[in-house]
């Protein structure tokens, strides 16, 4: 294998998998801003999904467990979300805040008996021989299942949103919740589920990061990464089909940002540290200057940002 | 209440029982809160990084001195929070207080302000007050030897280090490991990634991940909790050299030594002098020779002749026939930054801004 396979297959594997927790969270928000409503609580889901994750896959031995229980975790708090925003009709910003605020305070009080535990992930797969290939070995070994849902439920969901009734729901609600209504649509529904579907799946992101990427739990652990997703729903356009550029975009900059560092690039680590920032800023204008003439934005949810000016 | 009524049934030898009992029950609360102590952390005790050694040395001084209790409070920020806390201990009548992180040492003084009668021991500042003092440890010959494992046991002459910030108390460690290593191995060299940040799991994986894929195949770092990347370390099957606390059991096949504190015996000795009333503020500096920092358990995988190079290497720090920063040094460009059998002066030791030659990375 030439030194070359190594370094790349390194780094393709390194971008796959620190974009791993950032795109289920970035799925999961696409849909809830697919209905018009923006969940700042993420992050706190996120924390929520991290602790539950870990703390199940220690109980029961089985990380499989740990992911369902992180799913589990991240849906429960954002019904709360769900509960402000459609039940009572409150600010979606200031719930979502409330959201984040309990997820990271809940999680940081009862995460005190998990610090310092030891939890057994997922076993590396293997295809025998061919693990020594070059590029495709490092890809298949290091690979771990959530990084492999992550990449497939990209597809899965974009197929479903723009293929299926209830997807057509979710956009006709994002798009207009008077028209959809009209049209029959049980709008708060729809609304409550894109919100309880975001929980879902920055649970996942969360159980990812505690039980999958990193076998550890840490208070605060997802250190932003759930806002940053909010903030690269806009570089996704809302379509699911770009939440893997999109998520890779970040992860892949933060894993270069690490790998030009052990290459011994002589650049000062404190400008290497806002690369994933840079990067994603300059995808976020350039797409701005485009989608400013073509849209994307889902129609109800600029007026949410309209009426809050 | 009225006891008079009781009086003339009450025997004298009852009597006399009575009034010892009260005064054994005053003088062991009166003992009891004169030997409160407080401990209070910036993370949780129990991440096998500084904090967890810390609470070690708490465990160490309740379990070997008689009558003492102590109080912890952990995650506590480095803000206005931490002085509630520290009043919270004053009036639960702690006399003594270990504010054990560095940010700690501000708000600290505030309090030692208010409360003269109470004792501040803070964690590594430079600062004291009438009734403040510091203490912390020099680790340093402890990552040296820990290198020396290091360079010995790799293959591949690549070793790995994962830091958060360049500030001088890592880059003391990641220089004393480096000159570890190049004493047995000079061929090692050490490459550094900076995470720029205490705590995050995820990019500390990241970065173990990264440095096993150029070569690595050593690990060991200098963030808040060395969990992340021992594990990630053991699952890339590497070795890997732990900080600040013996996390071996986090990597059972590929840990080889850690540099570890053992803060115990010197907060027993702060505990007795404020009990002896003998304290007096100064900054109390312990190291390798004193016991205060040392060396973990060895891994499985470490040969009897490795170890006993390590060893002797230690023997030799502790009769002070080593010295871990006499010259010849030389900076990672090949500037000499102190000459041969001259020490490295104090100064620059306690602000080292410079990496050594043997390590790859940026300082800056």
């Amino acid at each position: 294998m030439s030194e070359f396979d190594t370094a790349f297959g390194g780094f393709v594997i390194s971008a796959l998998r620190s974009s791993t927790p950032l795109l289920w969270v970035l799925l999961g928000e696409i849909l809830t801003q697919r209905v018009a409503v923006v969940n700042l609580g993420v992050e706190g889901q996120m924390l929520a999904g991290a602790l539950a994750g870990f703390a199940a896959t220690l109980a029961t031995g089985n990380p499989w467990i740990g992911l369902a229980a992180g799913v589990a975790a991240g849906t429960a708090l954002s019904s709360l979300h769900a509960l402000l925003c459609v039940g009572l009709k409150a600010n979606a910003f200031a719930g979502g805040l409330a959201v984040w605020m309990l997820g990271f305070g809940l999680s940081a009080f009862y995460g005190i008996p998990y610090v310092g535990q030891k939890i057994n992930g997922f076993r590396a797969f293997t295809l025998g021989p061919l693990d020594h290939l070059p590029l495709i070995g490092a890809l298949i070994t290091q690979t771990t299942p959530t990084v492999a849902m992550a990449i497939l439920a990209s597809p899965l969901l974009g197929w479903w949103l723009y293929k299926t009734r209830t997807g057509l729901s979710f956009r006709a609600v994002g798009e207009s919740l008077s028209s959809a209504k009209a049209l029959g649509f049980k709008t708060s529904r729809v609304q409550a589920l894109g919100i309880l579907a975001g929980g879902a799946f920055s649970g996942m992101g969360g159980a990812a990061l505690s039980v999958d990427y990193t076998r550890n739990w840490v208070e605060g652990m997802t250190q932003g990464r759930g806002l940053v997703a909010v903030g690269l729903v806009i570089v996704a356009r809302w379509n699911p089909y770009l939440a893997v550029p999109a998520a890779l975009l970040f992860g892949g900059a933060e894993a270069l940002t690490l790998r030009m560092q052990t290459s011994g690039v002589p650049i000062s680590s404190h400008l290497l540290h806002t690369l994933p920032y840079l990067a994603s800023l300059a995808v976020l204008i350039l797409s701005y200057a485009r989608a400013n003439k073509k849209g994307g934005t889902p129609a109800g949810l600029s007026a949410v940002f309209s009426q809050s000016q | 209440m009225n006891l008079s009524g009781k009086e003339p049934t009450m025997g004298l030898v009852k009597k006399a029982f009575l009034a010892f009992a009260l005064t054994s029950l005053a003088a062991a609360l009166a003992r009891g809160a004169e030997t409160k102590i407080g401990y209070i952390y910036v993370g949780p005790k129990n991440d096998y990084g500084y904090n967890y050694a810390m609470d070690q040395g708490r465990l160490y001084v309740e379990k070997n001195m008689p009558g003492i209790k102590t109080l912890a409070f952990e995650n506590v920020p480095e803000n206005a929070e931490v002085e509630r806390v520290m009043e919270r201990m004053v009036k639960g009548g702690c006399t003594l207080i270990f504010p054990t992180s560095y940010g700690y040492l501000d708000p600290a003084l505030t309090v030692a302000g208010k409360y003269p009668k109470v004792t501040f021991m803070h964690g590594g500042g430079f600062k004291t007050a009438a009734n403040l003092g510091t203490f912390f440890a020099g680790i340093d010959d402890a990552m040296y030897l820990a290198g020396i494992t290091a360079g010995s046991m790799t293959k591949t002459n690549k070793l790995g280090f994962l830091a958060a910030h360049p500030i001088p108390q890592v880059l003391r460690n990641i220089n004393a490991f480096t000159r570890g290593a190049q004493s047995v191995n000079p061929a090692a060299t050490t490459t550094v990634v900076w995470t720029g940040t205490w705590s995050d799991p995820g990019k500390e994986a990241e970065a173990a991940n990264s440095l096993v894929d150029a070569g690595a195949d050593v690990l060991t770092g200098h963030v808040d909790s060395p969990i992340t990347y021992t594990q990630t370390a053991e699952k890339r099957g590497v070795m890997v050299v732990g900080y600040h606390a013996d996390a071996g059991k986090f990597a059972p096949k590929g840990w080889l030594v850690g540099a570890v504190w053992n803060w115990g015996p010197m907060m027993a000795r702060i505990v007795k002098s404020v009990q002896d009333g003998t304290w007096k503020p100064g900054h109390i500096r312990g190291d390798l020779m004193a016991g205060d920092a040392g060396l973990s358990g060895f891994g499985p995988s470490v040969p009897a002749k490795v170890k006993d190079l390590v060893l002797a290497k230690e023997k030799d720090f502790k009769a002070g026939k080593a010295k871990l920063w006499m010259g010849p040094i030389a900076r990672q460009d090949g500037v000499e930054a102190a000459p041969k059998d001259s020490l490295l002066a104090m100064a620059k030791l306690e602000g080292m801004d410079f990496f050594v030659k043997g390590v790859v990375g940026t300082v800056k």
